[in-house]
């Protein structure tokens, strides 16, 4: 039983130093940057290590919270004996920051609560909420519970809008069809959609000013068109004579210029 | 001119002598200055083209944006509103009709602009590396009496429109964004105006002497920076 606890807090212990690395790593790295290039460190960089740090700090108060790390509060740590040696490995695993391992040194650095001045701090600030009267910190309350709902719903109605907005622009994506491009393009390069349509007559309506018939162009599609319809009309002939016949000329008719 | 020293006399002597072999040997040498201009690349007989569309209640939008990217940044878009009538002139050499494509552009707009009249070659795709769609483009201004000529010559009309809309320029670069309208059956264009689309065209397009394909490059930059609003592309529309 004993041994298993030791083996969770060991592996918790492994994994939380390992986190603490990391921070301190990445709290170093940042420092660094400051101080060497803080001419050519820009904002975006140095937020980006903001959220490094951040980053950080969140997996390892997950690691703190896990169900299978056991309860560090319940520890107690107790220093065995104290020297004004120096002590070697001590300063080996403190990167040199810590040389001995003496009583001056002790209380600060295996201190669990908090800070002197901090400590102070709070203990006014219990002292004064304890004398202040019931009637008054309910009102005190009330104010800021006011206050807080207020701001909750300035910054809910901004989201609602955004997302609306969002939406709004998700859906209006279609900023060009590509049937109309392709409608526009056919039509401007080859005159699709442009061709005068053909009149009563079969003939196509001419616009002003444009009557002039190239007489060597006409024959020549005429001919470029004909040439294959006589094998194929020969062979239909036998089957469907006028109805394949009427089809094929008027669809000659349509496209006179053989394009 | 001659009153002056001995230098400006014999400048100016010898520049009349210039003046004069010129104009002795003019047909030659225009000839010759045309073929050499041919030989040592310069003329920019080459347009470089990308095309897209943009739906009409987004016009404003992309005006806007093009209004800050482009050159014409303090008069604005240049507003423009043409008539183009493309002809074709069908020869029937040895068998095979050859189809020559001729359009004649006019501003309906500008009425004492001149004509003109411009060869478009067959577009070259190319292959995924290049950008831009390529066709040869040789045009030249004339006078309103071309459209007699042509037709004259045997030139038939074949299809023609208006377009009417805005032109910017970025450094070689020509966007224009234009609307295209069927001419109806009145005499003139301007009547019985038939929309095609509910989307105005957008082209990109640059004149450059041939081999200059870093020019591409920079539209297809330039055609990155409309996304979303247009997509510009080259397009095949003889595939369509």
């Amino acid at each position: 039983m004993q041994q298993r606890e030791e083996k969770q807090l060991e592996s918790a212990l492994d994994s939380i130093i390992q986190r603490v690395n990391d921070l301190k790593t990445s709290i170093a790295a940042m420092i660094y940057k400051v101080e060497n290039e803080y001419e050519t460190l820009n904002w975006p960089t140095f937020l980006d290590n903001f959220a490094l740090l951040s980053g950080h700090l969140t997996s390892l108060s997950k690691i703190l919270s896990h169900d299978k790390c056991p309860v560090l509060r319940n520890l107690t740590v107790l220093p065995l004996m104290l020297s004004p040696e120096r002590d070697e490995q001590l300063a080996q695993l403190t990167e040199h920051r810590v040389t001995t391992f003496a009583h001056d040194l002790v209380p600060d650095y295996l201190r669990t609560k908090l800070e002197p001045l901090a400590e102070n701090k709070m203990m006014q600030l219990e002292h004064k909420a304890a004398t202040v009267a019931y009637e008054n910190a309910q009102k005190q309350v009330a104010a800021y519970q006011k206050v807080v709902t207020h701001i909750w719903d300035i910054v809910s109605k901004a989201r609602e809008e955004w997302d609306v907005e969002s939406s709004a622009r998700g859906n209006a994506q279609q900023h060009s069809s590509v049937s109309d491009t392709h409608l526009l393009v056919t039509a401007v390069g080859m005159g699709k959609g442009l061709k005068p349509v053909p009149n009563a007559n079969g003939q196509p309506g001419q616009p002003a000013g444009s009557m002039m018939v190239a007489p060597q162009g006409r024959p020549g599609s005429a001919s470029g068109q004909g040439q294959i319809p006589p094998a194929t009309q020969t062979m239909t002939m036998n089957k469907a004579p006028s109805a394949i016949k009427t089809n094929i000329k008027s669809a000659t008719q349509i496209h006179p210029y053989g394009r | 001119m001659h009153d002056g020293g001995k230098a400006t006399r014999v400048i100016g002597i010898r520049s009349a002598e210039q003046v004069l072999t010129k104009n002795m040997t003019t047909p030659d040498s225009a000839k010759d200055s045309l073929t050499s201009a041919l030989n040592s690349n310069i003329i920019p007989n080459r347009e470089y083209l990308l095309q897209g569309s943009v739906v009409d209640q987004y016009v404003e939008v992309l005006l806007h944006r093009l209004r800050g990217l482009c050159d014409n940044v303090d008069d604005g878009a240049e507003t423009f509103y043409d008539h183009e009538m493309c002809f074709s002139l069908c020869m029937n050499s040895s068998g095979n009709p050859l189809v020559f494509p001729l359009r004649v552009r006019r501003a309906l707009d500008a009425q004492d602009a001149p004509y003109q009249l411009r060869y478009i070659g067959q577009q070259e795709l190319g292959d995924k590396n290049r950008p831009t769609i390529v066709r040869s483009s040789i045009d030249v201004a004339c006078s309103a009496s071309i459209v007699e000529f042509l037709q004259e010559l045997g030139c038939r009309l074949d299809f023609e429109y208006t377009a009417r809309g805005y032109m910017f320029r970025k450094g070689r670069m020509k966007i224009t964004v234009s609307k295209i309208c069927k001419c109806g059956g009145g005499n003139k264009p301007g009547e019985n105006i038939e929309l095609i689309s509910q989307s105005y065209l957008v082209e990109l397009s640059v004149l450059a002497p041939s081999g200059y394909d870093a020019i591409a490059e920079d539209m297809r930059v330039f055609a990155e920076q409309l996304k979303p609003l247009v997509h510009l592309e080259k397009i095949d529309y003889k595939r369509l």
